[in-house]
């Protein structure tokens, strides 16, 4: 091998890699030589930037935090769950209104038990939307089965549930007028 | 002459053939992989006890303290947590891991670019000759300050050859790019990290 090596080679055999023939190259070649030393200091440079070693009780700590982090994340995720059928709710509120009696013929008798997460003095004729909702999309209806759409109404805060009926309200009002 | 393991049915043969440490813990991570699909948290639990101490390391080098090191390593794993269930095993584990981190690490330089400004002073001491008397770990941040004003790719690349111990191959895999890619990139980081501390020094 007699042409100078590449930058690539030159990597390699700062790195301790490189092949037989290369290394046999710059052996006999101070060009090459001088610019593999300058490769090798840099990375003896750059191996100088140590990573100070934090104590021996913070690895458990991270996993703690990485823990806790999941934990509500989970919690965020569940949240945002329950924004899907109220934002449903809302917009099939306006259907509702629009074509009142939509759904009256696929209630079921009872109501479900998890709408009573809202204020007593709303369980009105608002629910049958929430109850048509619940019957009328098979996709929510899927989701209620495996996730329990009903768990989360119940799970539903005072406040949560009041924004829920004002919700209602707002949009059966709105539409009538 | 015959094999001993001939001598055991098709299937057994393999079974009773001691396995090594390496293949029982890439066994015992492909099962952790697993359980972590399918939501089980203390199976994730041991990827983060198995990989906490390089991606912490690695988001260390990136931001050069701790609390931004931990806060960007917890992220990592997050991101791990709400991905994996998307991670189909086309590459190693350790590779989607660090794929991961050094994303969340760019993103956390570009938030945080403002920050150049103190590792351009920390990196010049005012004090005349002081330079050759610092102490090592005064040096290692110095040297560390340097790796931080390289450019993304070559800081990346520097990063996951010389401190974590990659193959160019996996470097080129967490980068998403060629080898030859790697190769040089490396050697500018190299060349502008020593412009840089023999600039500084002087």
């Amino acid at each position: 091998m007699t042409a100078h090596v590449s930058d690539d080679v030159l990597v390699d055999l700062a790195l301790g890699e490189g092949t037989a023939s290369e290394r046999a190259h710059v052996a006999s070649c101070e060009a090459c030589t001088r610019r593999v030393e300058e490769a090798r200091s840099a990375v003896e440079l750059a191996q100088r930037a140590e990573v100070p070693e934090p104590s021996p009780l913070y690895w458990q700590a991270l996993r703690r935090g990485v823990g806790q982090r999941i934990a509500e994340d989970g919690q965020k995720a569940r949240r945002f769950a329950i924004l899907v059928p109220l934002a449903a709710a809302a917009a099939l509120t306006a259907v509702l209104v629009a074509r009142p009696g939509l759904f009256k013929e696929s209630r079921v008798e009872p109501g479900l038990a998890a709408w009573s997460a809202l204020p007593v003095e709303d369980e009105d004729d608002d629910l049958r939307v929430l109850e048509g909702l619940a019957l009328s999309s098979n996709e929510l209806a899927d989701w209620d089965r495996t996730e329990g759409l009903g768990v989360y109404l119940a799970n539903l805060t005072d406040d949560e549930s009041r924004v829920l009926a004002q919700t209602l309200r707002e949009q059966k009002q709105g539409g009538e007028s | 002459m015959t094999s001993v393991a001939l001598a055991f049915p098709p299937g057994l043969a393999s079974s009773a053939v001691p396995r090594s440490g390496a293949e029982l813990e890439r066994e015992a991570e492909r099962d952790a992989i697993a359980a972590s699909k399918r939501g089980e948290r203390e199976a994730f639990d041991v990827l983060v006890e198995r990989y906490q101490r390089p991606i912490y390391r690695l988001c260390y080098r990136y931001v050069n303290n701790h609390e931004d090191a931990n806060d960007l390593a917890q992220e990592v794993f997050l991101k791990a947590w709400r991905a994996i269930g998307r991670f189909r095993g086309e590459s190693a584990f350790s590779t989607w891991l660090y794929r991961i981190a050094v994303n969340a690490c760019l993103n956390f330089r570009a938030r945080s670019r403002p920050t150049t400004r103190e590792l351009d002073e920390a990196l010049v001491d005012p004090r005349p000759g002081a330079e050759w008397q610092v102490a090592r770990e005064d040096d290692a941040s110095r040297v560390r300050a340097a790796v931080g004003r390289l450019p993304d790719k070559q800081r990346a690349t520097l990063i996951l050859k010389l401190f974590h111990d990659l193959t160019h191959e996996e470097v080129a895999g967490i980068l998403g790019s060629s080898v030859g890619t790697v190769k040089a990139n490396l050697f500018h980081a190299l060349a502008n990290l020593r412009r840089e501390m023999t600039g500084a020094r002087r």
